[in-house]
């Protein structure tokens, strides 16, 4: 076969090398990023499900008909139930109200309940991992609740109307999560002894969920015909709903991913266009001599399109198996720091992978190849005739609309495709202007400054055209890969601003006014700082400016049908900001009481300032103004109200006391003593919670860290083509000058300088860009605060002008080592 | 069969330029006879290369015709040219055109295997012989002198066995011994082929040796004259 042929020679000749590099390139970064993702993603969402101990859960408030357990049966979906109730625990005289979580023989769906057999241990030869639950007769329960009842295990300890033995302490239990449902230390028992206990009477509060695991492809369908089924008291909760936090933190990985694949993605297909172009540049007096031997455009276009293809199934493969290979070792890391368990990515990332090779081919290299065939034969007889090839215009705007249909068909997100590319493309238009004015500048000082400088810049001049070009190219590199380097480490900012090592992690709860000094002591004893002692009084909404809120109004505002926590405070809490209205020393608090509102519900309520509230506090009548709106930050795991007072103005109202503080693993047991001192105070542990989102943020952050490695060597490959891109002519050039005497030093200098400049100039460019594109991101894209980062400024344009004089020496080194006749020669 | 193998019938040749249209050729005619051995002369610019690039059909006069083997070129578009180069046509560059990347052999395999031979190699292998280059199959153009290269060049346009030869400057890029050379190739092949030899030269010695001598001078045929003591064959 002659283009197979052909295509061999090429390849020897090393015209294909460049090409078929970035195409490899594309290929192994879209595929290697494409199955590690889509395998970190599934673990991902597996592990984070662990936190449902399912893939799903249906939440309700009565029990579940067995129908439905039947139906998931049929359809091979795994499910489990649990049951949970407050009630209160006996051992002997002692009491604890605590918070009973009935689970059926298949619990946990997914993950696992870390155990022990003794109190507060923390050894892991203590603890074992189990995939069930408690027997029947047997109760697992919080250490705490040991000494709180004087119990140990392997006593008996009464829970309503039934007495279980304790038979394990819990350390950890998969879907804990946080929230105020039930408060209490934890008592695990049977679904099997729910009944002997005879806690559940009507009207008591019970929370019932249906754990459901499977497949997706069996999952899915069973869910959409269960929603159907469903009353209004049952609930679909997924971990969107059920873990906010983490689901953000997800949400945020992905979106990296996706953005870390689109750039890798632009810059492969830039190196391919790059390469492409250069072989036809190459290949256009080839094609002369074709047609002067007898060769018609058909049988050039066949010839040429045979070779792309080949080229593109072979880099292809090779691509597939490289980015295979590499997400194996990314895998491997990650895995090796964190236990994780990656699951075959299905059959999808691949076949993405082989489309992508096909598409960049197709989208990048074909419009400079585009020409060859109508190449006229004569060009064989006068060489400097010029060939119209697809105007840049063209090749740009196809390049465009394959990356967009690419990153789309990617990414999945439209969003973020429009956001990168819109701004790209000013940034382009806008950088090739600022190129220019750079171009100007530099001459100014090159004309001042020493003779390998005006040598270096005479070259930069003299090919404006390109310069400008080439300059546009590598300022896309270093932009695209400033904007990922800054996006990650913003993430991990923030993920780590979020939860900071000393997050309040414990939650004290209906301290009662008497309690307080005890709290504040015993907290101050243990040398720990609280978020400071909130008040707080549960009450309901009732009316707003003095009318009962209306049916459509209690649907949309989930507030007003329970109750709600109420609190005052002198100052505004460091956490929340002021968006309306002014804080209470700039209003006449003479004149009745003042509300601030949490921006969420004076949305729901569609309230402003002026409006009056009126609340009702067990009977107790309470009304206030709307003083301010302000926004607060719930996952910042400090106690937050809707509603906060000015201060004294729920004096009257009998209020109980709140705080959140950071209580490090071995001081823990100070919690035994407080529960002994005060059993009706409710803690809240939410450091298992904690932990977990931490681990799985580590997880992220690795994963993308080791996406970045991936797309700064697709960065490095642009650089690269782009001088080789460049090179004919400087090699000539330079050539040239040694064969009339020039020394090699100076050659090698200038060279340097040229380069040198060419880089900073691409950086400064960059730098801009970045920035422009960065407030694009943060402003629609990531929805974080908008910042200028003056590092990109020192950076960019410095690291730029280094490694392109790096990779420029390295491309010329043969003009100063082989003699220059030689050089000209084959030039 | 007819007598001649190329007759050029009137053709001009006209550019747009920025300074308005330039007139390279005006009224060529001449006619060229199967088997003989034509130069092309004239000084720099006098349009040389454009004539032999329009009697080869490489490019298109802006009127007139050429017959090549009896086929008009104006009649053809550009993939009938292609097909009647492929099978009549030779050529000969000054600047050789080999491929940089292909070895001596696969550069004189090329338009071989482009014409589907089978027999591509072992042709491709004897005419690399019949120019002394049967030691140099393996080497790449860079590795061969500038003479070596041209015989690279001349094994590959005879190779294909082409009814007429054009050469372009042959030995324009060679000192005066290789040029010689290259002179007694060109002139034993077309005495063994019996192909028709169209030469653009500067060199007095090699249109000397060729049968009919046509001198042009700004586009325009200054004399047509018989080399050899033959008449001129007028359009």
């Amino acid at each position: 076969m002659l283009s197979l042929r052909l295509l061999w020679r090429n390849w020897r000749s090393g015209e294909l090398k460049l090409l078929a590099s970035a195409l490899l390139l594309a290929v192994t970064v879209v595929s290697a990023i494409a199955i590690f993702t889509q395998r970190l993603e599934g673990a991902l969402v597996q592990q984070s499900n662990t936190f449902l101990a399912a893939d799903r859960l249906v939440r309700a408030s009565g029990p579940f008909d067995e129908a439905l357990f039947a139906s998931a049966d049929a359809a091979g979906v795994r499910w489990a139930q649990t049951i949970q109730f407050s009630s209160m625990t006996y051992a002997g005289e002692r009491m604890h109200l605590a918070a009973v979580k009935a689970v059926s023989a298949a619990y946990p769906l997914l993950g696992e309940l870390h155990i022990s057999d003794r109190a507060f241990s923390r050894d892991p030869a203590h603890i074992s991992a189990v995939k069930h639950g408690p027997g029947p007769g047997e109760a697992w329960v919080d250490g705490r609740i040991l000494p709180l009842l004087g119990i140990e295990v392997g006593d008996l300890i009464g829970v309503g109307e039934s007495d279980l033995t304790v038979t394990q302490v819990i350390v950890r239990e998969p879907d804990r999560g946080g929230g105020f449902g039930f408060f209490g230390a934890r008592v695990m028992i049977n679904t099997a002894d729910v009944a002997a206990t005879e806690v559940i009477q009507p009207g008591s509060r019970i929370r019932y969920n249906w754990l459901l695991a499977a497949p997706a492809d069996r999952l899915e369908p069973f869910l959409s015909e269960l929603e159907g089924k469903l009353s209004p008291h049952q609930k679909l909760v997924d971990l969107k709903t059920a873990q906010r936090g983490l689901a953000r933190t997800l949400d945020r990985g992905r979106q990296f991913l996706g953005l870390a694949a689109m750039i890798g993605l632009l810059l492969a297909g830039l190196a391919i266009a790059i390469a492409a172009g250069q072989f036809a540049r190459r290949h256009t007096d080839q094609v002369a001599l074709l047609k002067s031997l007898g060769s018609g455009a058909a049988q050039i276009r066949w010839l040429y399109t045979q070779q792309l293809l080949l080229l593109a199934l072979v880099a292809s493969l090779l691509g597939l198996g490289a980015g295979e290979l590499l997400q194996r070792l990314i895998s491997a890391a990650v895995t090796s720091v964190y236990p994780v368990e990656l699951h075959f990515a299905g059959p999808w990332p691949y076949v993405l992978g082989l489309v992508s090779g096909l598409l960049c081919l197709l989208c990048f290299a074909l419009p400079p190849l585009w020409h060859l065939p109508t190449v006229p034969p004569i060009k064989v007889l006068r060489r400097e005739l010029q060939v119209d090839s697809v105007s840049r215009f063209s090749q740009t705007a196809l390049g465009v609309v394959a990356v967009f249909a690419m990153v789309v068909l990617y990414t999945q997100n439209i969003k973020l495709t429009l956001t990168v590319m819109l701004s790209f493309f000013c940034i382009l238009a806008i950088a090739a202007v600022l190129a220019l004015g750079l171009l100007k500048v530099g001459r100014r000082l090159g004309s001042r400054s020493g003779s390998s400088w005006r040598l270096a810049w005479a070259s930069l001049l003299r090919h404006r055209g390109q310069t400008v070009a080439q300059t546009l190219v590598f300022a896309t590199a270093i932009m695209l890969l400033l904007v990922l380097s800054v996006v990650r480490s913003s993430l991990i900012d923030e993920w780590r601003l979020k939860l900071p090592e000393d997050a309040p992690n414990h939650f004290f709860v209906n301290i009662a006014p008497s309690q307080v000094d005890y709290v504040e002591q015993l907290l101050q004893g243990e040398g720990l700082q609280s978020a400071g002692l909130y008040p707080m009084v549960r009450a309901r909404l009732v009316s707003i400016n003095n009318a009962e809120p209306n049916e459509a109004l209690k649907q949309q505002a989930s507030i007003l049908s329970r109750e709600s926590n109420l609190s005052w405070a002198p100052e505004l809490p460091s956490d929340n900001v002021l968006l309306q209205g002014k804080w209470w020393p700039e209003l006449d608090l003479n004149q009745g009481h003042y509300v601030s509102v949490e921006q969420g519900v004076a949305k729901d309520l569609g309230l402003k300032l002026g409006d009056s509230l009126g609340f009702s506090v067990g009977g107790l009548k309470l009304a206030a103004q709307v003083g301010s709106i302000r926004s607060v930050e719930w996952d910042s795991m400090r106690p937050n109200f809707f509603f906060l007072f000015s201060p004294g103005s729920l004096d009257n109202y009998a209020p109980t006391y709140l705080t959140s503080v950071f209580i490090p693993p071995q001081k823990k047991t100070l919690l035994n003593q407080l529960l002994q001192q005060y059993p009706t105070i409710l803690v809240i542990e939410a450091d298992l919670v904690i932990e977990q989102i931490q681990t799985l943020s580590a997880q992220v952050s690795d994963g993308v860290g080791l996406v970045l490695v991936l797309v700064l060597a697709a960065g490095i490959m642009v650089l690269l083509a782009a001088v080789n891109a460049s090179m004919d002519y400087r090699l000539q050039e330079a050539a040239i000058l040694r064969a009339l005497g020039s020394g090699r030093r100076r050659i090698l200098l200038s060279t340097a300088l040229e380069f040198f400049s060419l880089g900073a100039m691409a950086g400064i460019v960059a730098v801009i860009g970045a920035e422009v594109l960065l407030l694009g991101l943060q402003q629609w894209v990531l929805q974080t605060p908008l910042q200028a980062h003056p590092v990109l400024w020192v950076a960019g344009p410095l690291g730029g002008g280094v490694l392109v004089a790096l990779m420029g020496l390295w491309a010329s080194r043969r003009v100063v080592s082989a003699p220059p006749m030689l050089v000209l020669r084959e030039l | 069969m007819s007598h001649s193998i190329l007759d050029v019938q009137h053709i001009s040749k006209t550019v747009n330029t920025a300074a308005g249209p330039l007139c390279i050729l005006q009224d060529i005619c001449f006619s060229v006879d199967r088997g003989d051995s034509v130069a092309i002369v004239g000084a720099s610019g006098s349009g040389k290369s454009t004539l032999l690039g329009i009697l080869a059909g490489l490019d298109q006069a802006s009127s007139g015709d050429v017959l090549l083997d009896g086929n008009s070129l104006a009649q053809l578009d550009e993939e009938g040219r292609a097909a009647l180069r492929a099978k009549l046509v030779g050529f000969v560059f000054q600047s050789f055109q080999l491929l940089p990347g292909l070895s001596a052999l696969e550069n004189v395999m090329l338009p071989l295997e482009l014409h589907g031979r089978s027999d591509a190699q072992q042709k491709a292998e004897q005419f690399l012989q019949r120019v002394g280059l049967e030691q140099r199959l393996a080497h790449y153009p860079q590795q061969l002198s500038g003479g070596e290269q041209q015989r690279v060049a001349i094994a590959r346009a005879f190779a294909s066995e082409p009814s007429i030869l054009f050469a372009d400057e042959p030995t324009g890029n060679l000192d005066s011994a290789n040029g010689a050379k290259i002179i007694e190739l060109l002139f034993e092949l077309n005495q063994e082929q019996g192909t028709t030899l169209i030469l653009v030269t500067h060199e007095q010695r090699l249109a000397q040796r060729c049968q009919q001598r046509i001198e042009l001078e700004a586009g325009a045929l200054l004399n047509n004259s018989d080399t050899q003591a033959q008449e001129p064959q007028p359009c």
